[in-house]
């Protein structure tokens, strides 16, 4: 079942990605490989920046190649073969993801700041609001950006996600659970890892858009 | 055969039960076989040349042997018999001749059938039938003149009923006259007899004159068995009670289910210091999970068992079957004879899809070297004169960590422990690259004459060969009309060359080292392995994985050699490895981990309390 799932949930994603692509452009240049090299800059080249901003950018570099291996040898034999992770997969699994765990540690620190929901942020809800409770909301006539606001909710919904993501995992390391509780922790794992793969891709595409349209 | 299947139809009285939880009384009449191989007279105590009883028509009044010859311990010479899992073979070996080599009548693969030997049936029940219960081989009834002429004399070696269900304690299996001993001298015929506490036979069939005949005997015949039976124990009616129980005790089975274990160095461990398996402590019998009907068909107890076997228990008879239950069944099965259900706290759940139960629960506690084990049928444990040395042949070397070549279908192979030997002995390549081995008479008289200065061990451990020695024993063979002789030992294969250079290989199919699984020995849970901590396995020196598994050969050079535990479970040094290393950085991924997560888990916090509090401005209805 899981199999099934996993591989229709991300056809979906990706599917639905380069939909939104091709049917909203976010400006920039046409050609594959150069606008591949284009996105691939906004990602590694910190344009205007301090050192910790750098910092910032290596460290979401790093979590992002984490993620890459991560989620390759995790979803691999599991799509692909059928079968559970194991042997070198599982080895190169296991050495990421406590790198993985650090650097999106960091970045809950550094980046949740700027990652906070403002009232400028979905106009018409705060509309909503002052009309529905008739609260002294301020107005904002202004429209709003959709991609902003399910970048931000992503990066929370990836936030939230990494603590059933390594607790499922690291606390059936210790000697507390029984058999049971082993499956439902590793279910738990895959299962979350699904979820949490989607939401980083999504964020990862909505954080290349925002950049674009900003350059634009 | 008709008349098999006539007493397969009718059911006889103690065929089945009538429910009743009181043992049956057994005082009964005793009969005799007739020359005819049919149903002879009653024994007469009084009588000096009194024939022995047979067990065929003395139980076979009440109980249809023709059912139960066809159980388990009796139907190994059955080739519709499905084989299950591989279990140990009856291990022929002569120190001097260089052999070890596993036999059995079963289709278990690395395992040669006697004949490939050169052994007739009689010949191998002569030698191995100390350990049997009789059946089997002993009741083949041969073609050759000379043999049928030569089981006239000695008999068949009829089911020993009371090697198992004779409760009283002077059931003589392994004594100076008792079933052993009989079975030695070719006195199949008197064998079960001598084995019960009512009879005692002397002389022997070996020692009798050419002319003897058992159904004509002579009172001058000196050395020809004769059977004294106590005349005390027979009633006015001439029958005799019996302390027959179904439930067979433990120790009628540990006479040939015994083993020893040789601790570490090779000293000899003495059977007290160690503990007994955790389910007889806990008050279980053998028989509570080795059930068997009437057509003692006993369940063997490994996973998967149930689906070539017709005992209804098999199933729910394994480890997992009493411990967890079916879990697919329409009833509950778990917890059978108050099997506790197991937590494994802590243990990944793909140990069990990798591992037998009895990988971390039976056998003796994996040390850096496998240990010499030693087993009643392959040692002759129970019997006179045996040799207490440890190093003495055959040796078993146990627990070896193998994934199992037999498994059922519609599971993975897992690891458990085994017990292990590595064969010995002299044959021929065939034109597909296969060995067949020499017969043992040819063997004897060709290498025997070539190793005839080769010098016995005194303690019954291999006498040492030198390569040259195989060279010279591989030219006498070719020289004796063996095309292509080999020699294999110790997992090598040696063959001459057509210069007529001793050569070797290794890794030939033919010399890969026979293993069976061992499950008892059941160590309770405090002392299964993974107990406390994972790094009783999974670290790079850890007997279960880096464990050294001795090659075992009469030449030197090829017995100094070892194995590591990994290489019999399929798996590479380089994944094993890596694997135990990452052992040592495992706590650290655990504080990383749970750092990570307690600073995610207040950064969560924190913002959502400021949320909580920006909501609560709004509402608050301040500026």
């Amino acid at each position: 079942m899981f199999q099934t799932v996993s591989i229709v949930a991300l056809l979906v994603t990706f599917v639905g990605i380069a939909l939104h692509w091709l049917l909203t452009p976010a400006g920039g240049t046409r050609c594959p490989v150069s606008g591949g090299i284009h996105v691939f800059s906004l990602l590694l080249i910190e344009q205007r920046s301090s050192l910790l901003g750098a910092l910032k950018k290596l460290c979401y570099l790093v979590a992002v190649f984490c993620f890459l291996v991560l989620a390759i040898t995790g979803f691999y034999p599991t799509l692909v073969k059928g079968e559970h992770i194991s042997g070198f997969l599982m080895y190169i699994h296991a050495t990421f993801a406590p790198i993985f765990a650090l650097c999106l540690a960091i970045l809950a620190i550094t980046w949740a700041g700027g990652h906070r929901f403002t009232a400028s942020d979905c106009p018409w809800l705060t509309r909503l609001l002052r009309r529905v409770t008739r609260l002294r909301l301020p107005a904002d006539d202004r429209g709003w950006c959709c991609s902003f606001v399910v970048y931000k909710l992503t990066f929370w919904l990836v936030m939230f996600l990494t603590l059933p993501l390594i607790l499922s995992i690291v606390v059936s390391m210790f000697h507390l659970l029984g058999t049971d509780w082993q499956h439902l922790t590793l279910a738990i794992h895959r299962w979350v890892s699904l979820i949490f793969a989607i939401a980083v891709i999504l964020n990862t595409y909505l954080a290349i858009r925002l950049r674009m349209s900003h350059r634009e | 055969m008709p008349v098999l299947a006539a007493q397969k139809a009718a059911k006889l009285l103690g065929d089945e039960s009538d429910g009743s939880r009181a043992h049956p009384l057994h005082r009964i009449p005793l009969y005799t076989e007739s020359e005819k191989g049919g149903k002879g007279p009653l024994v007469d105590p009084n009588d000096p040349l009194a024939m022995p009883f047979s067990t065929q028509f003395t139980c076979g009044e009440c109980h249809s042997y023709g059912t139960i010859r066809g159980g388990w311990h009796f139907n190994y010479v059955d080739s519709n018999v499905p084989s299950g899992r591989p279990g140990q073979p009856w291990l022929y070996f002569d120190s001097k001749l260089g052999i070890q080599v596993p036999l059995s009548y079963r289709a278990w693969p690395g395992a040669h059938r006697p004949e490939q030997f050169g052994l007739t049936a009689s010949e191998f029940t002569r030698i191995f039938g100390r350990h049997m219960p009789g059946g089997g081989s002993g009741e083949i009834t041969p073609t050759d003149p000379e043999a049928i002429g030569a089981q006239y004399a000695s008999g068949k070696l009829e089911v020993n009923c009371l090697a198992c269900h004779n409760a009283h304690p002077g059931q003589d299996q392994g004594g100076a006259t008792g079933y052993a001993v009989q079975v030695s001298r070719n006195n199949f015929r008197w064998a079960a007899t001598a084995s019960c506490e009512f009879a005692s036979v002397r002389g022997s069939v070996t020692d009798a004159g050419p002319t003897y005949d058992p159904f004509m005997p002579d009172e001058t015949e000196e050395k020809a068995p004769r059977v004294s039976y106590d005349k005390k124990v027979f009633d006015a009616k001439g029958n005799v009670f019996m302390d027959i129980v179904r439930e067979v005790p433990d120790h009628r089975c540990y006479y040939c289910h015994s083993d020893l274990y040789c601790g570490e160095n090779e000293q000899k461990t003495e059977k007290w210091t160690a503990d007994e398996d955790i389910h007889l402590t806990a008050g279980l019998t053998c028989v509570d999970c080795h059930r068997n009907g009437l057509d003692h068909d006993i369940v063997r107890g490994y996973e998967g068992e149930n689906a070539h076997s017709h005992n209804e228990t098999a199933a729910t008879s394994s480890c997992q079957g009493c411990h967890l239950g079916d879990e697919n069944g329409n009833r509950p099965t778990g917890g059978r004879l108050g099997a506790p259900v197991p937590e494994h706290k802590g243990i990944p759940a793909v140990h069990f899809d990798r591992l037998t139960c009895t990988a971390c629960h039976s056998g003796p506690w994996p040390t850096e070297k496998p240990v010499l084990a030693k087993t009643s049928r392959a040692h002759r444990l129970g019997t006179i004169n045996v040799n207490k040395e440890p190093r003495v042949l055959p040796h078993v070397w146990a627990p070896v960590f193998v994934k199992e070549g037999w498994t059922d279908p519609n599971r993975p192979a897992k690891i458990g422990p085994h017990k292990m030997v590595w064969p010995a002995f002299w044959g021929v390549l065939d034109a597909n690259d296969g060995v067949k081995p020499v017969e043992l008479a040819v063997v004897t008289k060709v290498v025997g004459g070539v190793l005839r200065n080769v010098v016995p061990a005194p303690t019954g451990d291999w006498s040492e060969l030198k390569e040259e020695q195989v060279g010279e024993a591989l030219k006498a063979l070719t020289q004796a009309g063996q095309a292509k002789p080999v020699y294999i030992t110790g997992g090598m294969l040696y063959e001459l060359d057509e210069a007529g250079a001793l050569k070797s290989r290794e890794g030939h199919p033919a010399a890969a080292p026979y293993a069976w699984a061992m499950a008892h020995g059941v160590r309770p849970a405090a002392q299964s392995l993974g107990v406390g901590k994972c790094t009783v396995c999974h670290s790079t020196k850890s007997p279960f994985f880096f464990g050294q598994v001795g090659v075992d050969s009469p030449i030197a050079s090829v017995a100094s050699l070892v194995k590591s535990q990994y290489e019999f479970q399929k798996a590479s040094h380089a994944r094993t490895w890596f694997f135990a290393f990452s052992f040592i950085f495992r706590p650290w991924f655990k504080v990383i981990a749970i750092g990570a997560s307690a600073v995610i888990g207040i950064v969560l916090l924190l913002y959502g309390l400021k949320a909580l509090g920006s909501v609560a401005k709004v509402l608050s209805e301040q500026d």
